[in-house]
């Protein structure tokens, strides 16, 4: 009879240790790497690629660089994730990291003119290939005015400085809080509003006559 | 609400995290006074076509890359370990050896001083005058009485002591047997 049951006993589903990791939040995540769980990282890798990708692409305007250091920023994580404190959020500090190297960057950039020339050349060349990831249902000339008032923005972003750039992509792109950007840029509550409110500003007088 | 309040508290208005009072003086601004409103509305505007970029997407090489950068920094930070563990021996051997050196060249130099010490001489000098001699009882038996008998003569006797050390030679004394 038992063994009759036990042939009928459906078997659980039991959740894979990726799909138990998705579960859980940042903390439990870092928790689980920290506790030895290797498959931990890959998760944290996963949440954070995309966001962080652009975020510094939209603060150093240079796709290729922004990867490289979106890497650099996970391999930080990787080698640092034991000093992190965890009374605080771990997106907070990923941001940080990320935003501290986007700032070296941008620097770096400002005392050797000559790399940020070549580093523009190569764009250039990046835009002068064919659209190839608009949607091709569209009209041409609507697909023509979709991207130039893309490039327009971008470029607009990049006109900002970079204190006001750092805080507006914080703000409006990732959705952070001001305590957060707060955290994030080293700055007080009232830098960043006032950085915001300027950035705010600044971007819509740039931008106001291509719109119009 | 003037113009100037409104521009301070535009950042908070766009963001909606003004209180109920705030934000009706806001909106009672906007109606009254058509330079803030247009600047709201650009700003607001403006604001909208960022937030609608498109997302940037990662290359195809990413995670191979991201892997590969990770297998290396694993093996660099087990390569270390060994070196980090022989540098921090090679440190503590270091300030081990340099406190032994300091030590030992401490006691070398103390005793080099303690060998040359100079004391100051003992003198004692005679007084001009004689003294008149002690005829008081002995100063212990003086000073054992209790009560009713004058303690002075043994003030005296201490007193002059010194004077009767100087007046004295002094004998070599052996104590050995």
């Amino acid at each position: 009879m038992a063994d009759l049951a036990r042939k009928h006993v459906i078997p659980a589903i039991v959740p894979s240790v990726r799909e138990r990791l998705q579960a859980l939040d940042d903390s439990g995540v870092v928790t689980a790497f920290l506790g030895g769980e290797e498959r931990a990282f890959a998760e944290l890798v996963t949440r954070y690629q995309t966001r962080l990708l652009n975020f510094v692409y939209r603060t150093i305007g240079d796709r290729e660089k922004a990867e490289d250091l979106v890497q650099e920023v996970f391999i930080r994580v990787y080698r640092h994730l034991h000093r992190f404190d965890r009374s605080k959020k771990f997106s907070t500090w990923v941001y940080t990291i990320a935003s501290n190297l986007a700032k070296n960057e941008l620097r770096n950039r400002s005392r050797n003119p000559l790399v940020l020339f070549q580093q523009v050349q190569k764009n250039w060349e990046d835009e002068d290939r064919p659209l190839q990831f608009e949607d091709p249902t569209s009209r041409p000339d609507d697909m023509y005015r979709k991207r130039h008032l893309r490039e327009i923005v971008e470029e607009t972003v990049a006109k900002l400085p970079e204190h006001h750039r750092n805080v507006f992509v914080l703000r409006e792109l990732e959705g952070k809080s001001y305590e957060e950007i707060a955290e994030i840029t080293e700055c007080n509550l009232g830098t960043v509003k006032s950085r915001l409110n300027r950035a705010r500003n600044s971007f819509a007088e740039i931008i106001a006559p291509y719109v119009d | 609400m003037d113009c100037r309040d409104f521009r301070e508290k535009h950042v908070a208005f766009v963001d909606d995290t003004l209180a109920g009072i705030e934000l009706v003086g806001m909106q009672c601004h906007i109606a009254e006074c058509e330079c803030c409103a247009s600047q709201d509305a650009k700003v607001r505007r403006a604001l909208l076509l960022f937030r609608n970029l498109p997302s940037i997407e990662l290359s195809a090489g990413f995670a191979a890359r991201l892997d590969a950068r990770l297998k290396e920094t694993r093996q660099n930070d087990l390569s270390a370990l060994p070196a980090q563990g022989f540098r921090r021996g090679a440190i503590a051997a270091a300030i081990a050896s340099a406190v032994m050196i300091g030590y030992i060249g401490t006691n070398l130099y103390d005793a080099d001083r303690t060998s040359h010490v100079l004391m100051a001489p003992v003198v004692a000098s005679t007084p001009d005058h004689d003294l008149t001699p002690i005829t008081t009882p002995s100063p212990a038996i003086v000073a054992s009485v209790s009560a009713g008998f004058a303690i002075w003569p043994a003030a005296l006797f201490a007193e002059q002591a010194p004077v009767h050390f100087a007046h004295s030679r002094p004998e070599p004394v052996n104590y050995t047997r």
